[in-house]
């Protein structure tokens, strides 16, 4: 088989057993690999009804149909399954180099179901298969489990994931690590694992992945990193990756600075592009991609891959932290830990703004820097009453401290570092996201009418439904200019048979909507496609967007362009015509 | 004028695009553990070595073969002939840096041979990490401190990695 394995590994912590069948090949066509075929998957298998952390709920990993090749940017790997954080269907998707290695194992998948009796490890050495005693690991934190399991493996090229005492926890914005600085950062996959006794995964695989021509492939492949990848659109992430993000919302006037509250950081530089810059010691990249964004830094001996944009906003400006030496300190506890940057940096802040409003004092103040990166572990660790409160996020903190008014996430995720009252497209993004607020599904941030609803909706549409097919191929975000042409081209040489764009568009759409469905089915309405009170009943401040606002009036008036726009009735369902065009 | 490849450890970011375009070259599939070199990745110290055939001048691999399958040509490329090859594997051990290994489906040994002087992963290398260049001046000497980390023991696997841990050590990471 071209392109494939052509195997699942499926795993039952429950009742300890390995099988692998064969990849289901009905599918492929409808759903292609990674996101979309995962999701396939998990609604086939996942009863609604049933909880996130329940061990029977499935958790589907699935690699790109073009990983493992030099298709560039196409390693990342992507699990599907609900998320202890939102209840709510959820993708999430980490980078480096694990998913190749199981495609390189033998699998295109894996679907783990159960609760092992204790702590476990799965190890894939090819096609042995074993479930391991992870007791001596338990309580561990990640970067020293992942060399444990390394060692437990016998080789040093294998590839691992694993959980922290944050994931051990089931905290719900646990993270999986993986290859030390990459996560499945967000939604709780860790407390996935957590759930179901699962400490880790180590992989090794040696083998090939074929294509039906291979100097075609070579050419389509070069021709398309020649002229669209290594161009100026894309290039930004090769010589300055994600902290130059920090420079542009500034300027943009939309960089979420102390909890949401201002639309710019007036200290940005400390912790911008050229300040990261200065801090960087080495290029890092992942497998198969010539861009390499991953910028290692080192601050007084402390070393992190990082910081990346969300972290250096949520868990720099947003806490009113400028110390970037701090902030690097802040990346490597969580990473190391087991949380995710975003949600513990945006808990943090709501904290810190509590603070500043007299409603609770948690010993933590904007710009404090010893309370704010000791409380990670204590959150990670459940050890302390405040780590204990914040490890609920920031809509349990709201709830618990009647504080829900600065509680800023949808669905019951923290916000990624966009102020959507800068740009109210960001706002309909993170409503109709399917996993809560999310910068991954729509992106139009550079739309030149920031605040023209009609624009906006149509380009949040044809956003998710592309996305819905890039995050199929595992195709990283920041080939900001791939198109459904170059993949269809990249599929057809694989394949040798004619793949077309306008089917993986259509298979994009597909993919959007069989994930609203299960949503729907697991009882959630339009109500839900909302933003928090902070956004839609305050205003921003400062900056070039002082002033302005994104208020209930607003969001009511793009959900129903949207929702007429995809073919969805008033309350947000999919037609029956729709579905039927969509073979759903 | 004997050109050889050289590898600047400070410069790779571990891609990989080197060990699929290798593959790709040489086995017709993508898969980077039959490649020709190998990238020993430290992702936690932010670290990657290359490890790459030397084409020593005085190769051990060809001291070893029994069958004379090994020899080195007047460009300095040291290669083994599969037809001579008899799958004995004395070669494999005699490598200090792990880079002559035994061919899951053949059988036989196999190691870089430079592309026969194109090579497919420098080509693929966008980071200036691994270069074509002539062997002398600079390129000698870097080529030389690395040589000089040699291992005795343990599989190709094992012997790259302490080569690779080697390097960083050396590079203060």
């Amino acid at each position: 088989m071209y392109l494939y394995a052509g195997k699942i590994l499926r795993v039952d912590l429950s009742a300890g057993t390995i099988t692998d069948e064969p990849l289901n090949r009905d599918w492929l066509r409808q759903f292609w690999g990674g996101w979309g075929l995962a999701a396939k998957y998990f609604t086939e298998l996942a009863n609604p009804a049933v909880d996130a952390l329940d061990a029977s709920t499935p958790m589907i990993f699935m690699t790109g149909a073009l990983a493992g090749t030099l298709a560039p940017l196409s390693g990342r790997f992507c699990m599907v399954s609900r998320s202890p954080q939102t209840g709510t269907i959820f993708e999430s998707n980490v980078g480096g180099s694990i998913g190749p290695e199981l495609k390189h194992a033998g699998y295109d998948g894996m679907i783990i179901t159960g609760r092992a009796a204790g702590p476990v490890f799965i190890s894939i050495n090819d096609a042995d298969v074993s479930i391991e005693d992870a007791g001596y690991l338990w309580g561990k934190p990640i970067f020293e489990t992942e060399k444990a399991l390394k060692a437990a493996s016998g080789c040093p090229a294998a590839k691992s994931m694993a959980i922290g005492p944050a994931g051990e926890n089931l905290i719900p914005f646990a993270c999986v690590g993986s290859e030390a600085y990459r996560q499945f950062g967000r939604g709780g996959v860790g407390a996935l694992f957590g759930s179901k006794n699962l400490k880790g995964v180590v992989i090794r695989g040696t083998g090939g992945i074929r294509v039906a021509d291979m100097e075609k492939f070579l050419s389509v492949a070069r021709t398309a990193s020649a002229e669209n990848l290594m161009t100026e659109a894309n290039l930004w992430a090769k010589t300055d990756g994600t902290p130059l993000i920090v420079n542009v919302t500034n300027e943009m006037g939309l960089h979420p600075t102390r909890n949401f509250t201002y639309g710019v950081n007036e200290d940005f530089g400390a912790i911008g592009t050229e300040s990261v810059k200065k801090a960087t010691i080495s290029q890092r990249a992942c497998i198969s991609c010539p861009l390499g964004c991953g910028k290692f830094t080192s601050v007084d001996g402390v070393a992190v891959e990082g910081p990346e944009y969300e972290t250096l906003c949520l868990g720099g400006s947003n806490c009113g932290m400028n110390d970037l030496g701090s902030i690097i300190k802040f990346n490597r506890t969580c990473d190391d830990w087991g949380v995710d940057t975003i949600t513990t940096g945006a808990t943090i802040a709501m904290a810190m703004d509590m603070k500043e409003m007299g409603l609770h004092d948690f010993g933590l103040e904007f710009g404090g820097k010893a309370e704010y990166l000791s409380v990670v572990e204590e959150i990670a660790t459940l050890s302390t009453d405040r780590g204990r409160d914040l490890a609920l996020g920031t809509r349990g903190l709201g709830e618990k401290y009647n504080a829900g008014h600065l509680a800023v996430n949808s669905k019951g995720l923290e916000f990624p570092a966009y102020d959507p009252r800068g740009n109210h497209g960001m706002g309909l993004a993170y409503a109709t996201s399917e996993r809560g607020a999310c910068h991954l599904r729509a992106f139009p941030l550079f739309s030149e009418t920031p605040f023209d609803h009609e624009a906006l909706v149509a380009e949040v549409v044809s956003g998710q439904n592309f996305n819905g097919i890039k995050w199929s191929m595992c195709i990283c975000d920041f080939w900001g200019s791939v198109n459904s042409t170059i993949l269809a081209d990249l599929l057809s040489a694989a394949l040798g048979e004619t793949v077309t764009s306008e089917e993986l568009d259509l298979a994009g759409e597909r993919i959007w909507n069989l994930a609203r469905l299960f949503n729907l089915k697991a009882g959630f309405t339009a109500k839900d496609d909302t933003l928090p009170d902070k956004i839609l009943k305050t205003a921003l401040k400062k900056g070039p967007n002082d002033g302005s606002t994104m208020t209930s009036a607003d969001l009511a008036d793009m959900k129903q362009r949207y929702y007429t726009s995809r073919e969805w009735d008033s309350n947000g369902v999919p037609t029956q015509a729709k579905r039927a065009a969509l073979s759903l | 004028m004997t050109m050889t490849l050289i590898t600047n450890p400070d410069l790779c970011t571990g891609c990989n695009r080197c060990a699929y375009a290798c593959s790709a070259r040489h086995e017709n599939m993508f898969a980077p553990a039959l490649a020709r070199l190998s990238i020993n990745n430290y992702p936690l110290q932010g670290y990657s070595v290359p490890s790459v055939c030397f084409q020593c001048k005085r190769p051990d691999c060809l001291t070893a073969c029994p069958e004379q399958a090994i020899t080195r040509g007047l460009d300095g490329i040291v290669t083994i002939d599969a037809d001579i090859c008899t799958g004995c594997g004395k070669c494999i051990p005699a490598c200090s840096w792990g880079m002559v290994s035994k061919h899951p489906t053949t059988g036989k040994a196999f190691k870089c041979d430079l592309c026969g002087g194109d090579p497919a992963c420098v080509a693929e290398c966008h980071f200036n990490a691994l270069t074509f260049a002539e062997w002398e001046g600079d390129t000698a000497k870097n080529k030389a401190k690395q040589m000089k980390f040699r291992n005795e023991y343990g599989s190709p696997e094992l012997k790259r990695d302490a080569f690779g841990k080697s390097i960083m050590n050396e590079a203060g990471r």
